[in-house]
């Protein structure tokens, strides 16, 4: 038997802190469902996701159950769309997207991942098709959310793709203008873009990935919060050095991810699935008590944006990192504090009072994942302005050899300071300043590519 | 041949108990298995097993216990036991769940718990309760093996917490072993362990 400090401590996590697992990821090779049209592709698409997911979320419930342990999301991510319908034309693409967004239906997962393209060092004319369908195939569906890679440390960025993409994020916000641009939050641009991650609206499953497998996303950044509150109440925070607060972030993400794994190989177990990967991210949630910003706060800036924000970031990022990593067998994914304005609370609040800007979200991510996540901007922000933003992110990975994302939204018809609203896991958030918009164009007209960093030719 | 013999021993805690009992059992021959001691209370107790061969008998341990000087005096209850002790019997079961139980101390709360198990026919591994000043607390390790069905067990639990005003938990013993056991290896929970 356990100390019965240890129990209570366990106990006390799951019960008071919301210890949960975030997201339990079903990844679906689709590359043998090519056929020569694509309605036989669609349909084998429909067909081996059905085979694979049938008891996914029954068997998700039925874990969560046995263990006490809530497991939040269950999600399905399938191989990049590009790869599975090679040689399609842009309908035909947005007809997969259409039996992804059924498959998903059937599932009964909230969010299907891997409308994806890799492009980040050229584009087949499949490619091309593919990203003109993402406006189209992305409003006439529900669960499926979309991402392209135009970047990578070791190939640098494809700037001709990054200027479509700007194009694109413009052209889904106005397709889906009805609910405020709602398309373009199920849209992602990355550099380095992991083919393991279980957190939407980015993940895929690589074509380096075995043909099925199930990976885990931790519990959000609530339990750390916690935690670090009762910390603080019980010794006093005079009696605490940063250090000591590391050790704290160390020692509890160690438990939320041990957690995190066990549900994950048992619902692996369940399925006969193997299990891949577990990602250590904390990812806020727009409920009350789940957010990144609230640990900042804790952490001493009375507002998200001021200085020492990045310091704290990348503290709570490097413990998150060193507790998980000796915590679980197989780590992965994207791994580190994400800041996604609209989803998380006390950041939307920080943009409502003028203390985070994009130029501040941005020097942040410079030290946790994954990038501009879920941003909305005025409306009328050009596209190229948005692509100029797109390759400034996209640098910060590439040279750093990290994974960047962005998720711009460009609210039709609002302007700063606007509310965005869209409610349940997408949250909400007043619209946040782009300056210097319309001085990018020359850069972006350039197109070519950014040519691989240095540090890349290590062979 | 040989014969296994449980004893438990109890004496005002002291230094130097453990140095006693174990000269006895050594001194007569005999080879310990399990032992599981704590100190209560100012009280240590301890409760093990030893092999003895079969020209041994009770009296001798009895004797043999009873001949300690000390100023605190040992007691000791001794039986032969009728099953062998196995090795694999010793393996908590598969479905091993702790229950915690938090409540304003009050007489009749470990009964109230005592009594629910019974009547779910559901058999504790171990327990242990503190009190503190006003709250009481137990942790229950109860085996769930034969339960029908978990949901039905969380309502009865939740029933149970909400009629006796207790803060009741339930947890699968392997999230205890996973958050506090830096060597489990998590893909081998759930078989036997």
């Amino acid at each position: 038997m356990f100390r019965s400090d240890q129990i209570m401590a366990t106990v006390e996590m799951v019960q008071k802190e919301n210890l949960d697992v975030r997201t339990v990821t079903m990844g679906i090779n689709l590359l043998d469902c090519r056929r020569g049209s694509a309605e036989e592709t669609c349909a084998c698409v429909e067909e081996k996701i059905a085979s694979y997911a049938e008891n996914f979320v029954e068997k998700c419930n039925l874990v969560a159950m046995k263990y006490g342990i809530p497991v939040v999301n269950k999600r399905i991510s399938v191989t990049p769309a590009a790869y599975v319908g090679a040689g399609f034309n842009s309908d035909e693409f947005v007809m997969l997207a259409k039996s992804l967004d059924k498959a998903a239906e059937h599932a009964r997962v909230d969010i299907l991942g891997g409308f994806t393209a890799h492009v980040e060092k050229g584009m087949t004319a499949s490619d091309l098709a593919f990203i003109k369908s993402i406006p189209e195939a992305l409003s006439v569906t529900e669960r499926v959310c979309a991402s392209i890679n135009v970047g990578s440390s070791h190939k640098g960025i494809n700037m001709d793709a990054v200027a479509m993409v700007g194009q694109t994020v413009k052209d889904l916000a106005a397709q889906t203008a009805d609910s405020g641009g709602f398309g373009a939050a199920k849209f992602v641009v990355f550099c380095n873009q992991p083919g393991d991650n279980p957190f939407m609206a980015g993940a895929i499953h690589g074509v380096e990935e075995a043909d099925v497998v199930l990976n885990v996303g931790v519990s959000g950044p609530g339990v750390i919060a916690k935690s670090l509150k009762r910390i603080i109440g019980q010794k006093g925070k005079e009696n605490l050095k940063l250090d000591d607060i590391a050790e704290e972030i160390k020692q509890i993400t160690f438990r939320v991810t041990r957690c995190g794994e066990l549900i994950g190989r048992q619902v692996s177990k369940e399925l006969g699935v193997e299990f891949g990967i577990v990602d250590l991210s904390l990812a806020p949630t727009p409920k009350i008590g789940d957010s990144v910003g609230e640990i900042l706060q804790i952490l001493g800036v009375d507002d998200v944006g001021a200085p020492g924000s990045t310091a704290i970031v990348a503290l709570l990022n490097d413990a998150v990192k060193k507790g998980g990593i000796f915590a679980s067998k197989a780590v992965g994914g994207l791994s580190g504090a994400f800041i996604p304005v609209m989803e998380d609370a006390v950041l939307a609040e920080a943009v409502g009072k003028g203390a985070l800007t994009i130029e501040k979200l941005e020097a942040m991510t410079c030290v946790c994942s994954v990038g501009l996540d879920m941003v909305p901007i005025p409306g009328d922000v050009d596209g190229e302005t948005i692509a100029a933003i797109i390759a400034d992110e996209m640098a910060i990975g590439m040279i750093n050899n990290k994974t960047t994302a962005v998720r711009l939204i460009p609210v039709p018809g609002k302007g700063v300071g606007d509310i965005v609203s869209f409610g349940g896991l997408f949250g909400e958030s007043p619209i946040m300043e782009v300056r210097n918009a319309n001085k990018s164009g020359r850069f972006i007209s350039w197109g070519g590519r950014i040519p691989a960093p240095i540090h890349s030719f290590k062979n | 041949m040989s014969k296994q013999v449980v004893i438990s021993v109890m004496s005002k805690d002291r230094p130097g108990i453990i140095a006693d009992v174990t000269t006895v059992i050594y001194d007569l021959g005999g080879d310990l298995a399990d032992l599981n001691q704590s100190v209560l209370g100012g009280y240590f107790t301890m409760l093990l097993i030893a092999e003895f061969e079969n020209n041994i008998t009770l009296d001798d341990l009895f004797a043999g216990f009873s001949n300690i000087e000390s100023e605190t005096k040992i007691e000791a209850n001794i039986k032969e036991m009728e099953v062998k002790l196995e090795v694999e019997k010793k393996l908590l079961p598969r479905e091993t769940f702790i229950v915690t139980v938090q409540g304003a101390n009050r007489k009749g709360l470990v009964k109230v718990m005592g009594d629910f198990f019974c009547s779910n026919n559901i058999n504790v591994l171990d327990l242990s309760t503190t009190r503190d000043v006003e709250k009481y607390t137990m942790i229950f390790q109860v085996d769930l093996t034969n339960l029908v069905s978990m949901e039905k067990f969380r309502d009865d639990l939740n029933h149970l917490a909400g009629e006796e005003e207790l803060n009741l938990v339930i947890q699968h013993n392997d999230i205890f072993m996973a958050t506090n056991e830096v060597g489990t290896q998590l893909e081998v929970l759930k078989a036997d362990y």
